[in-house]
């Protein structure tokens, strides 16, 4: 399995990936790193990645929670997750879905993907806005500022 | 067709600009081995003279991969997986110094909660803010 993947890194290098598949890897890497969180945390005393709006004037940014959902998630903490943060969920479930996609293209069954259409990327954007400024009133109200 | 009518540097199409994944990857592989030894020196062996010399030592990881190997052209992580970072105006590296100034801009991708680090999933060049400021990009190195 090792040599096949030295074999063909170049071939996975030059190979384009869409964006959710992008995400998908990313998460799968996050998912890794949440299942031994704790363990490392417990050793160096961390909270995790800081929050520059939130060390900086105690007002929390839309992103907020995720590396708590995120370690909740790994480990079955499904209602703890929720309730840190839900766009957790909705990256979880992206990559879940889209793992499949990636899988085909790493084994070359999947075609090129295809840059999404203007009006479609509008469309995409319009919908990200509001899913992170519902994101931000839902960490806003965690945090009493709501 | 896939990136058609996409902006291009120096005649490359824009899917040729190295995914963000990709970057991802090399960041870690250069950064997680050393950020692994440099927690194990300070957080287990705890010996004080040690803290130090492994700050030390630390910085001058920094120094050499990220900005003399990084202005280079390629940084160990970016030549594992196969990526140059690039003048997105002369094609060439962009020197020690410049690849100190970009990451200095990295500032500005980590004050707005590291969303200018995602700006490669959605950009037409796939550049984070630090890359539009330095006008940097970030390709697939040539065989």
């Amino acid at each position: 399995m090792l040599m096949f993947l030295l074999v063909r890194r170049t071939v996975i290098i030059r190979r384009m990936y869409s964006v959710p598949e992008n995400i998908t890897m990313f998460s799968a890497g996050a998912a890794a790193v949440g299942a031994v969180y704790p363990m490392i945390m417990a050793h160096t005393g961390g909270h995790g990645l800081p929050c520059p709006l939130r060390s900086l004037t105690g007002v929390p940014c839309p992103f907020c929670g995720l590396t708590t959902a995120t370690v909740a998630l790994t480990h079955g903490e499904w209602g703890t997750a929720a309730k840190t943060s839900p766009l957790a969920y909705l990256v979880a479930i992206l990559a879940v879905a889209t793992a499949p996609v990636l899988v085909a293209r790493l084994f070359g069954l999947a075609p090129l993907p295809r840059r999404a259409s203007d009006p479609t990327r509008r469309r995409i954007s319009r919908v990200m806005i509001v899913i992170v400024a519902l994101s931000w009133l839902f960490q806003l109200r965690r945090y009493g500022f709501v | 067709m896939a990136y058609q009518g996409t902006p291009s540097y120096s005649g490359v199409p824009a899917s040729q600009y190295s995914d963000w994944i990709h970057r991802v990857g090399a960041y870690l592989i250069e950064t997680l081995p050393a950020l692994i030894v440099f927690y194990i020196f300070v957080f287990a062996v705890r010996v004080a003279i040690l803290d130090i010399i492994v700050y030390l030592a630390f910085l001058g990881y920094v120094i050499y991969n990220r900005w003399i190997l990084g202005g280079q052209g390629q940084s160990i992580g970016k030549k594992v997986l196969g990526m140059m970072l690039l003048s997105e105006e002369t094609g060439q590296p962009i020197g020690t110094l410049n690849a100190f100034l970009r990451d200095i801009c990295h500032i500005v991708d980590s004050i707005i909660c590291y969303v200018g680090y995602l700006f490669p999933l959605w950009d037409a060049k796939r550049q984070t803010l630090a890359d539009k400021i330095m006008k940097t990009v970030v390709v697939p190195a040539q065989q």
